[in-house]
């Protein structure tokens, strides 16, 4: 007899899109152009039209005094990212209660936060954003620029798992249709690591988190003072590191 | 209320936003003492402005703060200008000015006021932006520095700063990095003056009736309003004000273009030379204009020799007097009464009068006056109107009038203005019962929110145990077949048929 996982009891499909109550995309911009480099990472809605991105990217350059030959490249860069958003639009993709754990490694300036959560992807009204700003008015965090990239990075691991799970159910669709099958034919790291709900607070387990689990799930906040930014961090996780943006050539 | 220029929304603006168009910079609503590591700026700043905030992104803009108001007592940078036409704007709510021309904020879907959409994620862009610009009054803010501090998409981020800037809350008069438009607008805003252009301090603008200040200006603290000489003497403040609690402060032209030791070298020999003649001796010194000359002049040290002793009959509010170290005696002299200002020639001249006369003189002949006034039917010139129009609120109402129908007035006035306190002290009630309800009604949403989480957790479970009980029927089914045959037509109507029993 195998176990009924909870993924099988209400699988709904629905047309792709973030788990999350804004439909927003993370972006992130990395361009080099003789010698500058840019990196950026921010939230665009996909429903904005097309001309309010070259706006933006003139905008961007002119605040920053990058040379105009950064903007058709920055173009390029969030078009690309967005018309990827939009590809996987049409298609469908199943909404399953599932939790996962999503880690956040980040440094900013001169802030360094480390946190693991979980984080529900079958909630279709969690908000990333609401997160951020409540993570750091708790951790008191002074630095305003933490907060978007926070968002920014739980979107992108939201993004990747969404757009996993596109890609399961076209598989399921051209291999085995009709057949409703519990999930266990993925690879994806993502899948892999989401917690079977059933089991996790099945009879034995309980909903409160083991004492000598705390220090695991508790935010780490560091503010280093003027180190350089070579410094590497280990990290003992399955998923890649993501580092956040670091400041560019002097703002003004 | 003076007259507003060119507002599009024709509402009554409240009192308390509308009369802050020079707003000093004002306290957050989440001080951090112990996050936020920059030095406070003192408190011994004029009466105008309160301290420059502790906002938690501000390392270097506290410390631009304390260094500016390090600089001079009352230094004009402190002082945020905010055109008329956005006087309705206030930290604690949202103006139909908003509502109509963002409307992606709360229309549709946004109307339920969640997440990146709601009237509350605009509040939160709009008062960070304003917040921010306020801490560095006369630096400009730049689009991604601001989108960079703030959690949301970039787009509504976008459209909020551009809403800002166009109304003024931001970036108004704010240093140019080499746009034209801010540096026109700052040249609008400065009348007339000899400032350089790079300077960034703006003009001292009334409150009330818009136009720059002239000499001095009348600052109450309690409503951080200031107001220029006349309109303080036509009463054009809140009810709730009086007079004392007004202070008069001097505008020091010096601080505006300090004067070299040449210039003064050049000032005082073109004195010598041409006596009086300021229009010689402007020529002389070159930049400056005859005022400046004569400003400039006077407040030497030994100026006053050169003036008539009239100190000792100056006794108007000379205590508060903010200039810079040529003597109390010299500023007394420039310190005549409020309608120094005033255009009207007899107003002017009743002003001179009644300053060199002294204030008890000029008093007890307004009251003589009014009194003989009262007595005669016609208002004809043969009582020193001039005199009278020192208190003229009194002289307006007593022309022509009997004693009768003066206490007639006074007592409908009386009455008038109890209604009229019964009437604030109703609305400040309502108000405060409008705000309790607000806050039992969050409350209320938000255990109705925790409420559904329990349901819904409470159906998972209960589905959860619907699973286990067919599972377990499974286990028996399959343990006693032919008698199961029977309880499983019982539980056909299962609901969830997605279970696979193989």
């Amino acid at each position: 007899m195998k176990t009924v996982s909870l993924g099988a009891s209400r699988p709904s499909t629905v047309s792709f899109r973030m788990p999350t109550r804004d439909n927003l995309v993370p972006i992130r911009v990395d361009l080099e152009v003789d010698g500058q480099r840019y990196r950026d990472a921010f939230t665009w809605n996909p429903r904005d039209p097309d001309s309010e991105i070259i706006s933006f990217a003139k905008r961007t350059a002119k605040d920053l005094k990058l040379p105009a030959n950064f903007v058709p490249q920055m173009l390029q860069s969030i078009q690309g990212q967005i018309a990827e958003f939009r590809s996987y639009e049409g298609q469908e993709m199943q909404i399953k209660e599932k939790i996962v754990p999503l880690k956040i490694d980040l440094r900013v300036n001169n802030t360094v936060i480390r946190d693991q959560f979980l984080w529900d992807i079958g909630n279709l009204d969690s908000d990333p954003e609401e997160f951020a700003r409540t993570l750091c008015d708790d951790l008191n965090i002074t630095d305003p620029e933490v907060g978007p990239a926070i968002a920014v990075s739980i979107r992108e691991q939201l993004y990747e798992i969404a757009s996993q799970s596109v890609s399961v159910m076209r598989e399921k669709q051209l291999s085995k249709k009709g057949r409703r099958a519990p999930e266990f034919s993925s690879n994806s790291k993502a899948v892999n690591n989401a917690v079977d709900l059933f089991k996790y607070f099945g009879s034995k387990g309980s909903v409160i988190r083991k004492r000598k689990e705390w220090y695991l799930y508790e935010p780490v906040v560091d503010v280093v003072a003027n180190e350089e930014d070579g410094k590497e961090e280990t990290n003992n996780s399955s998923r890649p590191k993501k580092r956040a943006e670091e400041k560019v050539a002097s703002l003004q | 209320m003076a007259t507003t220029t060119t507002t599009t929304t024709a509402t009554a603006t409240a009192p308390a936003a509308a009369n802050t168009n020079t707003v000093p910079t004002p306290t957050p609503p989440h001080p951090r003492p112990a996050a936020a590591p920059a030095p406070r700026a003192p408190s011994n700043l004029g009466p105008v402005k309160s301290e420059a905030p502790p906002t938690p992104s501000s390392t270097t803009a506290a410390t631009a703060a304390a260094t500016t108001t390090a600089s001079g007592a009352e230094d004009p940078s402190n002082i945020i200008t905010v055109p008329s036409y956005s006087a309705w704007f206030s930290f604690d709510s949202i103006h139909d000015t908003e509502r109509r021309l963002l409307p992606e904020f709360f229309e549709g879907e946004a109307a339920a006021g969640l997440g990146c959409r709601g009237p509350d994620a605009y509040k939160y862009y709009r008062n960070t932006l304003i917040r921010r610009f306020r801490a560095r009054p006369g630096r400009r803010l730049t689009l991604t520095e601001c989108r960079r501090g703030l959690v949301g998409d970039v787009g509504s981020v976008r459209r909020v700063f551009d809403f800002l800037e166009e109304w003024g809350l931001i970036n108004y008069g704010a240093l140019p990095s080499g746009s034209k438009q801010a540096k026109e607008r700052r040249e609008e805003a400065v009348s007339q003056s000899s400032l350089p252009s790079g300077v960034a301090a703006p003009r001292k603008l009334c409150t009330a009736c818009r136009s720059v200040c002239g000499l001095a200006y009348y600052a109450c603290e309690k409503a951080d309003i200031s107001l220029c000489a006349r309109c303080f003497v036509c009463n054009k403040y809140r009810p709730g004000l009086t007079a004392a609690a007004f202070k008069r402060i001097e505008i020091t032209e010096d601080a505006k273009s300090d004067w070299t030791d040449k210039e003064t070298l050049h000032l005082l020999e073109a004195v010598l030379h041409y006596r009086e003649d300021w229009k010689k001796v402007s020529g002389h010194v070159g930049s400056r204009s005859e005022k400046d000359c004569i400003a400039r002049f006077i407040r030497l040290p030994f100026g006053e020799q050169f003036m008539e002793p009239k100190e000792d009959r100056m006794g108007f509010e000379n205590d508060d007097d903010i200039t810079d170290d040529p003597g109390a005696g010299v500023s007394k002299r420039l310190c005549l009464t409020p309608l120094a200002d005033a255009s009207n020639p007899i107003m002017a001249q009743v002003a001179f009068l009644s300053a060199i006369v002294g204030s008890d003189a000029a008093s007890a002949a307004a009251q003589a006056a009014i009194s003989a006034q009262s007595r005669v039917d016609l208002n004809d010139g043969e009582i020193d109107s001039s005199i009278n129009s020192n208190m003229e609120e009194e002289s307006s109402h007593t022309n022509g009038l009997s004693v009768n129908d003066l206490l007639k007035e006074a007592a409908s006035n009386a009455r008038a203005q109890l209604e009229k306190e019964r009437n604030s002290i109703e609305q400040s009630l309502s108000d405060i019962v409008d705000i309790q309800m607000k806050e039992i009604q969050d409350k209320i949403c938000h255990f109705e929110h925790k409420e559904m989480l329990m349901e819904k957790e409470r159906q998972q479970r209960q589905c959860l145990r619907d699973l286990l009980f067919a599972d377990q029927l499974a286990i028996l089914h399959h343990q006693r077949r032919p008698q199961a045959v029977a309880t499983e037509s019982k539980y056909d109507e299962k609901p969830k048929p997605v279970i696979n029993i193989s």
